[in-house]
């Protein structure tokens, strides 16, 4: 059988409109992983897990039950795609699937798009180089 | 591999169900729905015009839309948009979209700088070294119990509903850095496990603001800032309040005995 792309959500992803549908291939299948040993790792309440499964709950996407590798194994796809993020947690889980398939990282759209590199250091200094386009419909990408 | 059910007949039998995926998950649901559905009826009773006057106080006009920005269910852009069409002028709502803009710096500097996340950024300018504050949350903060009666109200909000107000969030922080000296990540970790909007960068970040360790300065209130804020909402009698109770000169001399006060 040929391998198929696959669309890996996870927590902070979470909407149907999400770049990620654009960016893989119509039809690509769209799971989320419920993974026993991250959500026990997350600490997470119970308030914050009825949350997330309701939001998935509206969502097309198949919500598995088992260790993320295994079911990545399991279903073997050609390419992963998964939504960015920067909790520490899901980077360890991107990276453990990043052993064995490869692997595309698709942004969330925009808030600003800063075109020099700057050093976050300290919020009014960001505010300062953003602000004009901060108040602008798709933060004036359209302008 | 098993795939999960996503369909229910009602709230009670999906919590029952999440409950049985999950038994070592403390508490109960909130009364804060998931889903875009509810996102969008948010979205569309926000009024950013009313947010720049009343954001501080305890019953202004947030927009409580964090839970759903959070896991991505809106997008800050999305959010932006919406609230430049309900306004003439943008200026009307430049603190609102100043607020976005707090999220997207947070996840860009985290991003940047990955180790903030559970590292102090820089030495606490408080007086005391890190070694001078405890690991561990005590338990009457985890539960609610620490009989400062405002506190208390607020704690009791975050476990029951999984949100409270963004002052609020900085009186807790506050309170547990400074007041009860013990570590912005005791209780950084704790709101990751109660909030319903909790995110590393967002949450993180602002505990160390608090804390000094990513600002000038420790962040402090007393009592009559609550009572101005809050009064409406929790117990801001001095009598249930005690160690609250006091002006800003002398909750400085007393919380940071070490530092000279600038005037």
């Amino acid at each position: 059988m040929t391998k198929q792309p696959l669309i890996l959500l996870h927590e902070e992803s979470l909407r149907n409109s999400h770049p990620i549908f654009l960016f893989a291939p119509k039809e690509t299948q769209v799971i989320y992983v419920w993974d026993d040993e991250y959500v026990l790792r997350s600490g997470y309440s119970l308030k914050r897990l009825i949350f997330i499964y309701e939001t998935l709950c509206e969502m097309k996407v198949d919500i598995l039950r088992g260790s993320t590798r295994d079911i990545l194994q399991e279903i073997s796809p050609s390419v992963v795609y998964i939504p960015t993020t920067n909790n520490g947690h899901l980077l360890e889980m991107i990276r453990s699937v990043e052993k064995f398939f490869p692997v595309e990282m698709v942004e969330d759209e925009p808030f600003v798009n800063l075109k020099k590199t700057m050093h976050y250091k300290r919020f009014f200094q960001y505010w300062s180089k953003v602000e004009k386009a901060a108040s602008l419909q798709q933060g004036g990408q359209n302008a | 591999m098993l795939t999960l059910k996503n369909q229910f007949s009602d709230r009670e039998e999906l919590v029952a169900y999440v409950r049985s995926l999950a038994p070592w998950a403390e508490g109960r649901q909130s009364i804060i729905l998931g889903g875009r559905q509810q996102a969008e009826i948010k979205l569309h009773t926000l009024d950013p015009i009313a947010y720049a006057t009343t954001r501080n106080y305890g019953d202004g006009s947030v927009s409580r839309l964090s839970p759903y920005i959070h896991h991505g269910v809106l997008s800050l852009n999305e959010v932006r948009n919406h609230a430049l069409i309900l306004c003439k002028q943008p200026e009307q709502i430049t603190k609102f979209i100043q607020e976005l803009a707090w999220r997207d710096f947070w996840q860009r500097a985290l991003s940047q700088n990955p180790e903030w996340a559970w590292k102090d950024i820089e030495p606490y300018k408080t007086g005391f070294n890190a070694e001078a504050y405890a690991d561990l949350l005590p338990e009457d903060i985890a539960q609610g119990r620490t009989t400062v009666g405002c506190i208390d109200a607020f704690i009791l909000e975050l476990l029951q509903t999984g949100y409270i107000h963004n002052h609020a969030r900085m009186y807790l922080a506050s309170y547990i850095i400074h007041f009860r000296r013990i570590k912005w990540q005791a209780g950084a970790r704790w709101f990751l496990q109660h909030l319903l909007d909790g995110d590393v960068a967002s949450n993180n970040l602002s505990w160390q603001w608090v804390a000094s360790t990513y600002s000038n300065k420790p962040y402090i209130f007393n009592l009559e800032n609550v009572d101005k804020y809050f009064g409406k909402q929790v117990d801001t009698t001095a009598k249930h309040n005690r160690v609250l109770d006091a002006s800003y000169e002398e909750l400085h001399l007393q919380l940071f005995p070490n530092v000279r006060l600038k005037v």
